[in-house]
């Protein structure tokens, strides 16, 4: 179990000597919600907001999410655990931030619950890693001997299912969906304006919360994730009728790295392995 | 409100026969704003395409949908008639029925079914599209041709014989190519050397011809008309300007390195020129096995020349070609046999590669045109076994086309200049050819052993040490064949350069299973890709003999003219365009184009896309994720009418 209260001292100082010294404007960490088990997203602006600044077991939103809203060449610090700094990779890789621009603040941890079960996060997404991939500063010691569970562990019951089966599961599933979009609010990857489920022309998928234009949006979510998806999980934990969302895109993160031999946001000099080609690619995908 | 016409072609019974084509134009005839529908014998014919302009007029129509073969046969010819009879020539739709449906069932519901569902889906379509301008740009009028082997030699003499510019792009330090290391050519046995090198002359003196060996083409863009392709100069570490081939760094160079030219039998200097009338005649060092470059002393080349041609600091150097047409003629490797571990090749020394012979046979080869084994001795015994490695389900499928020949012409050969028993160990002797069966015929008076049944074996001849065994059945006696020999010939498989697949990726070129490049039509486009402006021509399309490669080098320097001697050409309209308010700046667009069109404005952050490079294939508007990527003619909503005008069906 990481230090929580060490982790945030650290978090608060390190804010502080960064916008004191300017060589930020926004510090992008969380803050107290209504109860310690409800932390929101915070952007400290000033010394000032520092001492808003708090991190606990249950800060699991991902602050990547946060960064394609400031202007291109705003300074930005941001809190990342291990998922998150994959996040920021991968939007390094598509361009949509620089790293000069960026200072992370690496936590590395273990343990983060979910306030709704209580469960610890790390055994379902998460990927297992404990430790930020990238990271400038890190705000407290890196963590080992934790359980190391493979990524894709949890796929086994899923994978269990055949076909027919899959299909069965994911058309209960998304028929729960009431398209609150909290899956694409919390998704550090969706980013686009205008998503092409709020389109009128031409009009991909019916609005209403049933199933057909449900299977449309979470389906071509999912495509539009392939190869994306940094597994922070915080689509299923924002969902508030918990559609198991991490299971899908961990399913294509799998076939994605067995095919391509590459995971999202691992590496900065990767390129995004959906649009990218190389004459050595696997032609698996057609068959 | 559109009025839309609806032809329906029987393509004599190509169609008629499994999609019931009057049933069709009954049915197109109830589908919404379709105003007239007919069905007739050959729609392309004259009468059929008087009929389509007549009711053009008659029913005024502003749509014309023709449900016929494929868009790649007819579909200008339809066109044409629409731009004739005042219509846009992109209110066309053609839907295809013939390689779509008639040719892929035999069962005439189901034919007819599918037929009614894809109609339905273009009616849909056809309802949503908008008249376009084609779009008229300025052609380059120079050639580029890739590969100087004798197609690419023959190519860039018929097109700079017209008055054209063309720039021949050659990897290796010489033009020639592999007809440079045979020694004569079957069936007339004329001296290879002697056709070959008056041509790599020609080359040399030709004005017109811009000549750029030890080069690799590096990157390919633009389109049709328009190349821009960036070369890789390798460099030589000596200046071709200053050289002037007296030869004596050759003599004292002290490096020694594998002659490529004579197929690894011999040794060649580090400073070296490949062979006798390499063109141009001029040394390249080879950096690999250069003393200097190993060891970082020697450099005995600057001191023995007078004309200080000798540059050890040169570098590798890009150079930028704008041309309208590209012919690509990179030719072949031979298999390599060593996996093939029954043979023995690499193995057993007596065992030698079909190209190996080749040099045994030339008097500039290592032997001084003398048959001797590498230890020297004249070989009693001779088997050459054909087919390895092709027609052969585990290794390559296909017929290397001209090893039966040349087998033949080594059969020839050796007995010309050994007294050596000369076996043939074949499946089939093919010798389609003008003048071939003749040549066949004559070898086989030679008095040379013909052994119908493939070699299943090469053995160490444990009776006499050094000789070897050949090992096969024979099928017209049906028994089981062991033959002491002293030399054993493979007639490998032809098969792609090493480097094709990079080559296929630079050019946009489709390649086959065994990964020669793809023409557009087996039949009718023998020489063109689908890449507009690039032609192949040689073995790279796949193997043959020097007489079809030089006729197809001709046709493919025909096929680039017909390019390059207009001004400007006409390019589609069906290009895709950004709508920035929809662009959310994901770059997916630019990362995936393969003209590179799209480019990402900074300022904006909005991808744009430059219609002087949009071929139109579509892919940017598939891969973006907010739809903000509009393809011409293929627009979202056009696509999805047709899907539910099909699936509606």
């Amino acid at each position: 179990m990481a230090d929580f209260k060490k982790i945030e001292e650290n978090l608060k100082k390190e804010a502080k000597r960064l916008l004191e010294a300017g060589e930020v404007t926004v510090v992008l960490a969380y803050s107290k919600g209504f109860d310690e088990k409800h932390p929101m997203p915070y952007a400290a602006k000033s010394v000032a907001d520092i001492k808003n600044i708090v991190f606990n077991e249950y800060c699991n939103h991902n602050m990547a999410r946060y960064l394609v809203r400031y202007p291109q060449g705003t300074k930005i610090a941001v809190a990342v655990k291990a998922a998150d700094s994959r996040a920021v990779i991968q939007l390094i890789q598509e361009e949509k931030v620089k790293r000069e621009n960026l200072v992370l603040l690496g936590i590395p941890v273990y343990g983060m619950k979910n306030s709704k079960t209580g469960e610890v996060i790390d055994s379902k997404t998460t990927s297992g890693l404990c430790n930020p991939v990238l990271y400038d500063i890190l705000l407290g010691a890196e963590v080992h001997g934790q359980k190391i569970v493979s990524p894709y562990e949890v796929l086994a019951e899923y994978e269990a299912m055949d076909k027919d089966a899959r299909w069965e599961f994911w058309k209960n599933q998304l028929d729960k969906c009431i398209r609150c979009y909290a899956c694409r609010k919390a998704c550090p990857m969706c980013y686009c304006d205008p998503c092409f489920i709020d389109q009128s022309k031409p009009r991909w998928a019916d609005k209403a919360p049933q199933s057909p234009g449900n299977m449309m949006y979470h389906l071509t979510r999912f495509h539009h994730l392939a190869g994306r998806c940094i597994d922070c999980g915080e689509c299923s934990r924002a969902c508030p009728v918990d559609i198991p969302l991490y299971l899908f895109h961990k399913k294509v993160a799998k076939e994605c790295e067995e095919m391509f031999g590459q995971a999202a946001g691992m590496k900065l000099e990767d390129k995004p392995v959906l649009v990218d080609f190389r004459v050595e690619d696997s032609d698996k995908i057609l068959e | 409100m559109s009025r839309i016409g609806v032809f329906v072609c029987h393509c004599g019974l190509n169609i008629a026969k499994t999609v019931r084509v009057s049933e069709l134009a009954q049915f197109a005839s109830t589908l919404p704003d379709v105003v007239v529908a007919k069905d007739y014998k050959f729609m392309c014919s004259t009468p059929g395409q008087e009929m389509i302009a007549n009711d053009i007029k008659e029913h005024r129509l502003d749509r014309v949908i023709i449900t016929a073969c494929s868009p790649l046969m007819h579909e200008q010819t339809f066109r044409k008639v629409l731009a004739a009879s005042g219509l846009n020539q992109y209110l066309l739709t053609i839907v295809n029925i013939r390689e779509q449906v008639s040719w892929v069932t035999h069962d005439i519901e189901e034919g007819t079914s599918k037929a009614k569902a894809l109609l339905n889906g273009a009616v849909y379509r056809a309802r949503l599209l908008a008249p376009l301008t084609s779009r008229v740009i300025d052609v380059n009028p120079d050639v580029m041709v890739v590969g100087g082997g004798i197609a690419g030699i023959q190519a860039a003499l018929e097109l700079a014989n017209t008055g054209k510019k063309v720039y021949l792009v050659e990897k290796n330090s010489t033009i020639g190519g592999h007809m440079a290391q045979f020694d004569k050519t079957f069936p007339t046995l004329d001296c290879s050397a002697c056709i070959l090198t008056p041509k790599m002359d020609s080359v040399l003196q030709n004005k017109n011809i811009t000549l750029m060996t030890y080069c690799e083409v590096t990157e390919v863009k633009g389109f049709v008309g328009n190349f821009d392709i960036t070369v890789q100069q390798k460099a030589r570490y000596v200046d071709h300007n200053k050289c002037n081939a007296c030869m004596t760094c050759m003599e004292k160079c002290p490096g020694k390195g594998i002659s490529e030219w004579d197929e690894s039998l011999v040794k060649r200097k580090a400073i070296y020129i490949p062979f006798p009338q390499a063109v141009p005649q001029k040394p390249i060092i080879d950096k690999e096995v250069c003393t200097y470059f190993l060891k970082g002393k020697c450099r005995l080349c600057e001191k023995v020349c007078e004309q200080k041609a000798i540059d050890f600091e040169q570098q590798d150097s890009f150079v930028q070609v704008k041309v309208g047409a590209v012919i690509v003629a990179t030719g072949y490797d031979l298999m390599d046999t060593r996996p093939l571990v029954q043979y023995g090749y690499g193995k057993y020394p007596g065992v030698y590669n079909a190209l190996e012979v080749e040099r045994l046979f030339n008097s500039a080869g290592p032997t001084g045109g003398k048959v001797t084994l590498r230890d020297g001795k004249e070989p009693q015994t001779i088997a050459i076994l054909h087919c390895i490695g092709s027609r052969d389900k585990n290794h390559y499928e296909h017929c290397s086309r001209v090893c039966c020949m040349y087998s033949l012409k080594f059969a020839h050969l050796f007995k010309e200049k050994t007294s050596a028993d000369v076996y043939q160990f074949y499946i089939d002797i093919r010798a389609a050819g003008k003048g071939y069966e003749e040549f066949y015929n004559r070898v086989i008076e030679e008095d040379v052993k013909f052994i119908r049944g493939k070699a299943a074996r090469v053995a160490q001849n444990t009776d006499e040490p050094g000789r070897l065994i050949v090992e096969a059945e024979d099928t017209i006696t049906g028994k089981f064949v062991k033959l002491p020999v002293d030399m054993v010939v493979l007639s490998p498989a032809i098969v792609p350069r090493s480097d094709s697949k990079d080559l296929a990726r630079l050019f946009n070129l489709s390649t086959d299973k065994q990964g020669f490049f793809m023409e557009r039509h087996p039949k009718l486009a023998p020489l063109s890709t689908m890449s507009e402006g690039i032609f192949i021509a040689g073995v790279c399309q796949s193997p043959k003999d020097i007489p079809d490669t030089v006729a197809q080098a001709n046709g493919a320097a025909a096929e680039a003219l017909t390019i390059i001697v207009k001004d400007k050409m006409e390019l589609e309209a069906t290009t895709a365009m950004v709508n920035p308010a929809s662009c959310s700046g994901c770059q997916n667009c630019v990362r995936v184009c393969p003209y590179g069109a799209p480019s990402f404005n900074y300022d904006k952050w909005v991808s744009e896309i430059n219609e002087a490079l949009c071929k139109g294939c579509g892919l940017c508007a598939a891969v973006c994720p907010s739809s903000a990527i509009i393809a011409r003619h293929f627009t979202n909503e056009q696509v999805l009418a047709e899907m539910e005008g099909l699936m509606e069906f």
